[in-house]
Formats: C-alpha cells, sequence, structure tokens
C-alpha cells in the first residue's frame, strides 16, 4: 500500500516541498501577465480497476496537498466519457464542489484553500473513486476536516459514523489488496498507524481496521439452472481491459465457465440480459461503446456492435424480442433488433443530460421505465408510440429501478438518496406516469452514532429488482454493505441482510422444488450471495472466483455486478420460452431446466 | 535542455544553459532567460533563418530508465536529429538515456520562419512520446529581414521583430491552455501554467503563438481583437486548431476598442466549460 506511505511522507515532508512560480509574475513590475494554477499533483482517470483516479507519481488514487496548491484532473487512460464531480469536500470549502453536468473528456484543474478530505467520483460510474487530502503542515496529523458536505446537501460532522464509513470505503474501493477475497480465511483490513486530524482530535487511521472470517457456504436447496455474473474487475492475460462473465451452475453451485471476450476486451462489462431461446447472451461493455453478443453454451461471440457511450444495461422487449440498451454517458436508450449480430433500429431519447442507466420494460411489454442517472428523474417510456414521459423524481443518481409483475409499480433507487433522505428508493405508479412516494431504506439508522434500531438499514443502494410474486424489493445496498428487503404491500423495509464491501448486483432465480433465490453480488468481494426468498434468509455464499484458471492474472472473481440467472424468473418474459418449449427450438438443457419448474413458477 | 519529472507527476522539459554565438565568433550566455525550473510548456526556443542549432538532451526524470528524445518541425536536420526509435527510423534510437546525452543539429533554412511546436517522440511504449505528459515546447523562426506583416490601424503592414516587447504562447492541450509569456522588456520567459491571464499595455504590439497538442481539435477565439492569417489578407479573431497546427500573429493591443480584460477561450462548448479560457487584460497607457 503505497497510499499509505505517502500518507506518511506527506505529514514528514510537510513544509519542505513547493513551488513559488506562481508568485514569480508579481515580483517584476514589467510582466503583466498573472499566472493561472500550476497543478502541483495529477489524477488521471482510468479503466484499471481500483485506480479509476490515478496518480502518475506512484499509481495510487490519492495525493496529498497542502493550502492553495493546485490539482489537475484528467481522463487519460479510459475508452468512454466520464463526470468528474465531488463527493464530498469540506463545509465551506472555496471554489467547491467540483461538477461537471455532462459525461466528456474534459480535465479540471481546482485549487483547495481548506484543509480536510476532498473525495471525487464519477456520476456515470459512482464507484470511480479519488481523493485529494488538503493537510495543513502546521496542525496534528493529516487532516480530515470538521465538518463534511456531501453532493446531496448533506452536512455531516467528520467523525460521525456516516464519514468514517466513506473513508474507510474509499480506502477498500481503491486498494485491491483489500478486497475481501474469500478463497482466503479470512478479511483483513489493517490500516496503518496514521494519525489523522478529525475535528481537531488525534485518531489513527488503524481504527478503522477490521477483520472477519470468511465463510462460504453452498445452499442446501440447490437452483435451477444457471446464474451469470459479470466478474467486472477480473483481469485476463493478454487483455488490456477488465473484466469476465463468470457461469455458475445453480445444480451443484460451482463455476462452470468464464467468458472472457474471446480476442475483444470486454472493458468492465456491467450487465447481461438474453433471448429468449437463452441461445445468446448480450453483455455491455460499461467503460467502453460496445455491445457484445456470445453464444451462452460454447463462448463463441458473435459481434461486437458499438452503441455509444457507457452502454450500462441491456433488456428486452417480452413480446418481440428486441433489445433494449441503455446509453448511461448519453440521453438515449437504443433499440436494437436480437439475434447474434444486433443492429440499431430506434434511438429513443430519454430527455436533456439524463444518463439513464439500470432500465425495465414491464412483462406486459408496454412501458420501458428508465432511471436517468444525471437528471434526478425517472421516465417511462410508452413503447408502442416512443413516446417518453420524463417524471422529476429529485433523487440524486437514480441507478436502477424494476416493477411489479402486473406492470403497475416502479421502485428507482436513488444512489444518493433524496434529500433529505439519505438514502431511498421512489414508487413510481407506471400507467400513471407519476411519483407516488419514497422509501426511506435508512430510517433506522443514526448517520452521526452508527446506532442501528431496526430493520431498514440500506445506504447508498443499487440493484433493486422486484420478486417475481411481486410481494419483496430487494436492494444491495453498496456502502452499507446490506440487502434490505421492502415489502411491496407496506412499502417498509421488513429485512436487512449483511452483504460485501460494494454491494451491487441483485437479481432473483428460481429454487428447486418451488419458491426463488435471490443472488447479490458485490464489487470488492469475490462471493455470491444467495437469498432464500421463502424465510428472507441467507441460504449460502458461493465462490465466483476460479483458483484452476491461470490466464487471470488479478482480482478472481472480483467486481461482482451485473448478475443474470436462466431461466428468467419473471413470468411475462418466461411464457415466450415456455411457448417454444417441445416444438424442438430450444436447447435440451434448457428443456430441462423448464421441467423443473413448478406450476406457480411457470406462472400457471 | 533536460527532460524531469515534476512533483504533479507530469513531465516537462528544462533549458540548463543556452549560449548563441554569432558571426564574429562573439559568444554570450543567454541562459538566465530561461525558468531554472522544468515547465509545460518547455522552454521556448528563439532563431532567425540562417541561424544552426545544436541542441543536448539530458534524460533526468525520476525513476525512469527509459529514453526521452526531442521531436522538432519546421527546422531542417539530417536523419540522426528525428528524435525518433529505431523502431521507426530503423537506423538508431536517437534519444536521451539516463546518464547518455543525445544532441540534436538544427539548421534554420531559409524559408522557415514561424512557429514550430518540438516534443518527445520516445518516451513510453510504444515509444511514440510522452507529450501528453508535458514534453512539449515551442521553436520560433524568426524571418531573416526582421519583419512580419500584421494588420495594424486598419492596414497590413510589416511590423519589426524589435517592436514587440511581448510574446504570448498558448498551448492547447485536452481542456487546458498551458502558457508561457516571452517578456523582451525583462528579457526572459515566464511560466504562465494553466488557463492564465495575460496582460499588456494598450498600443504595444504583442505576438501571440498558439499551438495545439494531443488528440482533440479546439477553436481559439480572442475577443475584441482580429488579426490576418500569415500569408493572407483573411482577417480573423477565431482560428481552427488541431494537433500539431499552430498559429502566430502580431496585434495592437486595445487597438480600436480600448483597454479591458479581454476574454480568450476555446470556442468548443464543452472545453469552454470546462474552463478552458483566460484573460487578455489590456492596461491603459
Ligand atoms: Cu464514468
Amino acid at each position: 500500500m503505497t497510499k499509505i506511505s505517502k500518507l506518511t511522507a506527506a505529514i514528514l515532508m510537510a513544509g519542505f516541498s513547493g513551488s513559488s512560480w506562481a508568485a514569480q509574475s508579481g515580483v517584476d513590475d514589467l510582466i503583466l501577465s498573472v499566472p493561472g494554477l500550476m497543478p502541483s499533483a495529477v489524477l488521471e482517470m482510468s479503466d484499471e480497476p481500483g485506480l479509476w483516479f490515478k496518480d502518475p507519481v506512484d499509481g495510487d488514487a490519492l495525493v496529498v496537498l497542502k493550502p492553495k496548491q493546485a490539482a489537475m484532473i484528467k481522463m487519460t487512460d479510459t475508452n468512454t466519457e466520464h463526470t468528474i464531480t465531488s463527493l464530498l469536500w469540506p463545509a465551506g470549502a472555496e471554489n467547491f464542489p467540483v461538477d461537471q453536468e455532462k459525461p466528456s473528456s474534459a480535465s479540471v484543474t481546482q485549487a483547495f484553500d481548506k484543509p480536510g478530505l476532498y473525495v471525487f467520483t464519477c456520476k456515470v460510474h459512482p464507484y470511480m473513486f479519488g481523493a485529494v487530502v488538503v493537510d495543513d503542515p502546521d496542525t496534528k496529523g493529516l487532516d480530515i476536516g470538521k465538518e463534511l458536505q456531501l453532493v446531496t446537501g448533506a452536512k455531516v460532522p467528520a467523525s460521525s459514523d456516516i464519514a468514517k464509513r466513506l473513508l474507510r470505503t474509499f480506502f477498500v474501493a481503491t486498494t485491491p489488496s483489500l478486497w475481501r477475497d474469500y478463497s482466503k480465511p479470512e478479511w483483513d483490513v489493517s490500516l496503518p498507524d496514521i494519525p489523522l486530524n478529525i475535528e481537531g482530535n488525534t485518531i489513527s487511521l488503524s481504527a478503522l481496521s477490521m477483520t472477519m472470517p470468511n465463510e462460504l457456504k453452498k445452499p442446501a436447496t440447490p437452483g435451477v439452472g444457471e446464474v451469470w455474473v459479470n466478474t467486472q474487475f477480473e483481469m485476463i492475460e493478454g487483455k488490456k481491459k477488465a473484466g469476465t462473465a463468470t457461469r455458475i451452475n445453480t445444480g451443484d453451485w460451482n463455476v462452470v465457465s468464464k467468458f472472457k471476450g474471446v480476442k475483444e476486451d470486454m472493458n468492465n462489462p456491467h450487465n447481461m440480459w438474453t433471448d429468449k431461446r437463452y441461445q445468446n447472451i448480450y453483455q455491455t461493455a460499461w467503460f467502453d461503446k460496445k455491445l457484445l453478443t456470445f453464444d451462452r453454451v460454447s463462448g463463441q461471440t458473435y459481434s461486437e456492435v458499438v452503441v455509444g457511450e457507457s452502454p450500462s444495461h441491456v433488456i428486452s422487449r417480452p413480446s418481440d424480442d428486441m433489445l433494449y440498451v441503455a446509453i448511461n454517458a448519453g440521453e438515449q436508450v437504443v433499440k436494437m433488433t436480437g439475434g447474434k449480430n444486433p443492429s440499431a433500429q430506434k434511438s429513443i431519447n430519454t430527455g436533456p443530460h439524463t444518463s439513464p442507466h439500470g432500465h425495465y420494460i414491464t412483462e406486459d411489454s408496454k412501458y420501458m421505465v428508465t432511471p436517468n442517472a444525471l437528471a434526478g428523474s425517472v421516465s417511462v417510456v410508452d413503447l408502442n408510440t416512443d413516446t417518453n414521459t420524463e417524471i422529476p423524481t429529485g433523487g440524486v443518481i437514480p441507478i436502477a429501478v424494476w416493477g411489479t409483475p402486473n406492470g403497475s409499480t416502479a421502485y428507482a433507487a436513488n444512489l444518493l438518496g433524496t434529500p433529505p433522505l439519505l438514502s431511498s428508493l421512489t414508487v413510481i405508479d407506471i400507467p400513471g406516469k407519476k411519483k407516488l412516494k419514497d422509501i426511506n431504506l435508512a430510517a433506522d439508522y443514526d448517520p452521526v452514532t452508527g446506532k442501528i434500531s431496526g430493520e431498514a438499514y440500506g445506504l447508498l443502494p443499487i440493484q433493486t429488482p422486484v420478486s417475481p410474486d411481486g410481494k419483496y424489493v430487494v436492494t444491495a445496498n453498496t456502502l452499507s454493505a446490506t440487502v434490505t428487503i421492502v415489502d411491496t404491500a407496506t412499502n417498509k423495509v421488513v429485512k436487512s441482510l449483511p452483504c460485501e464491501p460494494g454491494c451491487h448486483g441483485a437479481h432473483f432465480g428460481m429454487k428447486k422444488g418451488g419458491g426463488y433465490y435471490a443472488y447479490v453480488a458485490s464489487k470488492f468481494a469475490n462471493d455470491l450471495i444467495v437469498i432464500d426468498m421463502d424465510k428472507l434468509e441467507v441460504a449460502g455464499r458461493v465462490l465466483l472466483s476460479d483458483l484452476k484458471d491461470g490466464s487471470i492474472t488479478a482480482h478472481n472473481g472480483m467486481g461482482g455486478q451485473g448478475i443474470l440467472p436462466l431461466p428468467i424468473v419473471e413470468h411475462g418474459y418466461l411464457k415466450e420460452t415456455l411457448k417454444l418449449s417441445g416444438k424442438g427450438e430450444l436447447s435440451p438443457e434448457v428443456e430441462g431446466w423448464l421441467n423443473a419448474l413448478t406450476p406457480e413458477q411457470k406462472g400457471i | 535542455m533536460k527532460a524531469a519529472k515534476l512533483d504533479s507527476g507530469q513531465l516537462a522539459y528544462q533549458m540548463v544553459t543556452h549560449k548563441i554565438r554569432d558571426a564574429s565568433g562573439q559568444t554570450e550566455d543567454i541562459t538566465h532567460q530561461y525558468s531554472t525550473e522544468p515547465t509545460i510548456p518547455g522552454p521556448a526556443i528563439m532563431m532567425t533563418e540562417g541561424d544552426k542549432a545544436e541542441v543536448t538532451l539530458e534524460q533526468d526524470i525520476k525513476g525512469s530508465n527509459e529514453p526521452v528524445s526531442i521531436h522538432v518541425h519546421g527546422v531542417h536536420y539530417k536523419m540522426d536529429s528525428d528524435g525518433t526509435m529505431k523502431v521507426f527510423n530503423h537506423t538508431a534510437d536517437q534519444a536521451a538515456f539516463p546518464g547518455k546525452p543525445y544532441t540534436y543539429k538544427w539548421t534554420a533554412a531559409p524559408g522557415t520562419a514561424g512557429t514550430w511546436p518540438y516534443h518527445d517522440h520516445a518516451f513510453g511504449n510504444p515509444m511514440l512520446g510522452a507529450e501528453d505528459k508535458g514534453l512539449y515546447g515551442t521553436l520560433i523562426i524568426n524571418p531573416k529581414g526582421g519583419k512580419v506583416s500584421a494588420m495594424i490601424d486598419g492596414q497590413i503592414k510589416q511590423v519589426d521583430l524589435k517592436d514587440i516587447k511581448r510574446e504570448f504562447i498558448l498551448w492547447m492541450h485536452e481542456t487546458t491552455f498551458w502558457g508561457m509569456e516571452l517578456n523582451h522588456l525583462a528579457n526572459r520567459q515566464v511560466p504562465l501554467w494553466t488557463n492564465p491571464t495575460i496582460g499588456a499595455r494598450e498600443d504595444e504590439l504583442v505576438r501571440f503563438h498558439v499551438i495545439g497538442i494531443g488528440t482533440a481539435f479546439h477553436t481559439f477565439h480572442l475577443h475584441g481583437h482580429r488579426w490576418i492569417q500569415p500569408g493572407t489578407s483573411h482577417l480573423v479573431d477565431t482560428v481552427n486548431i488541431g494537433p500539431i497546427v499552430r498559429e502566430a500573429f502580431v496585434i495592437k493591443a486595445g487597438e480600436g476598442v480600448g483597454p479591458g480584460n479581454w476574454h480568450y477561450h476555446c470556442h468548443v462548448l464543452q472545453h469552454m466549460q470546462s474552463g478552458m479560457m483566460g484573460g487578455f487584460r489590456v492596461i491603459e497607457n
């Protein structure tokens, strides 16, 4: 961890380095020019897991400056567009926040006046983190600050539970050696003894350390079919960019294979979908511009099509198997033909500066709902006319959405809440095209003391599917590392279950003999959590890494994001596949899966 | 010259010593005109048509054994001064390694007058050069006759270079201007870093050198002032600047518009929104 040695060095070196160029012009009255900022540090944005903001000096995601120094943040080694946005900063800092409205490749040079912690992110890829610590050499310890302001408008004391949580998350997210590796007996987040100055008190960084046992457990009851998980950070020999899709057999809970993109770099494969025959897997490359189509069984790549900047999610419309790809760094969803070689038919505009992310199509094929990450809105698109109704919701970075089987209601996860709510789901009336209410996912959490007084404890929600029976909304919460389960009858959190650092992807699959599992994947851990939806309990934890595969060079099984369990559980989708059953159109393997389903699972 | 690493991790060129010898054999040391630190853009080297230069480059990049070079535009040179690696020139590595400087020979032949870029063509893999990290600078070749044409007081005139007191170099890279002033009154080069405010007195003749580097295309626009594009009689206040495209022009500060804080910026909206702009401060006489 060079980051840590740098922190130490910064404390020791305080007051020794620095340049006086900026002051030079004033000394000579013949010179009338006034120099601009000279960056004392640079953060180069990259596609590299953990090092999304990379200091070229030592390859870390953190730089230490002195007050009045400047840093340049620029997009260097990345195949897509981003925003440079302040996630948090010391309250009252001059010229803050930095917030690029729109994804682009533009750089920022920024001076920092106030000592404290400044965290930057990208609003399109909101786990890309980089930090600047502005340290006053005259105070003891490295300055974190007194009061931190969050991009949502909330101000929290730097000693609060949520501030410490964000600090620890920053260290874990940007340091791959601190990711939770389930192939080892325990998870050891050991941070060194670096003095931090928090609200004037000196606290050691090592106070944020922790150790937990890593226990894997195969669920006692098998599932039906298979689960695909985007292991988005896995590095493969010979490839410059990260990411694979891991295929798990739910019969024995073992890794079957990994799709590595054959000759293509997948560049952060984020989310998948399939056709009604379960023959093709459609795969988005989130840090790129491509949709990849490959054969589910053989892994052969059929096509690679450029669709737009940062395609995030892909889903089909059940009635005609057409594909809809959300262009996360754009303002549209691209409608495409399905099959081995999808081709774009139409671009459905979701509104200015929308950046749609994890969208949803109702099972009756009538509507598409998009969470518009940069617009604080949700769009309902009538798919018969492709007309868009944008509903402002007040949510900050609405990132994923899913709906009830009857197509009446959608739940949108707001990554950064709906001010003043720190963490929320917005409930949308789909045909009525209006917001109904917000559900507070963190109602039982005190952000200052960290006290948890009930089940509602979910911070920074991401994927949020609705169970195929319409009873529950399961939400992966990335900051609290919890899964919250909302009862749709009451719109209240009824259960909070433990998840992993960077808890992110969630979806439902079939349980053998009836009922459903929820599968949850996490970015900074290499296990898949299996939740029994009949008991609302964790049924098991399955390893996503393949320790026998020598071509995996780093981050084995890490980066869990999109999840695609097959057969698809949603009855509106499943019925299209069932129609093909017994007609020689499906593979024997798929026929076998369908035969294993109970009438309820089939939606009969 | 040397190539070095800045505290920020960016790379930059620095002039170590610069001596000039005139026709009579008299030498003069002009090192004091340069910044004593590495700068982005690198030192501006001025020559006149007919001059020859020998430029020795040292690799002084902390923590790196990679070769670094100078590939120059505009002037004439032999193959061994191309500043490329053997993989490109099929002859030899024309680059400096740590402890092994490399010398380039340039001739500012007649007809080469103008503003030219120089940049690294060797550092990093695949030896394409680290210009993106800051290894670039300016070569200004003045015409033998000592005069350049410019639109002054509404007329195209031949301006005597001796009457130009300030020259502003503005490199357009990504969404940032990196500036340098050649101040002939103080006889020194002043690094202006990012998106600076440049300043002159009203009615002074000043020369601008605007150059692009990197991959982006820019549109340089200066408010309140217009100039003729070299070799033409076209009057413009905006020019397109692509990678390694350059534009040099002379204006009279505040001509017809008076003093003020005149804006300059990239007219690509997204670049401008990212702060790719500065001021041209014209002070009342
Ligand atoms: Cu991004």
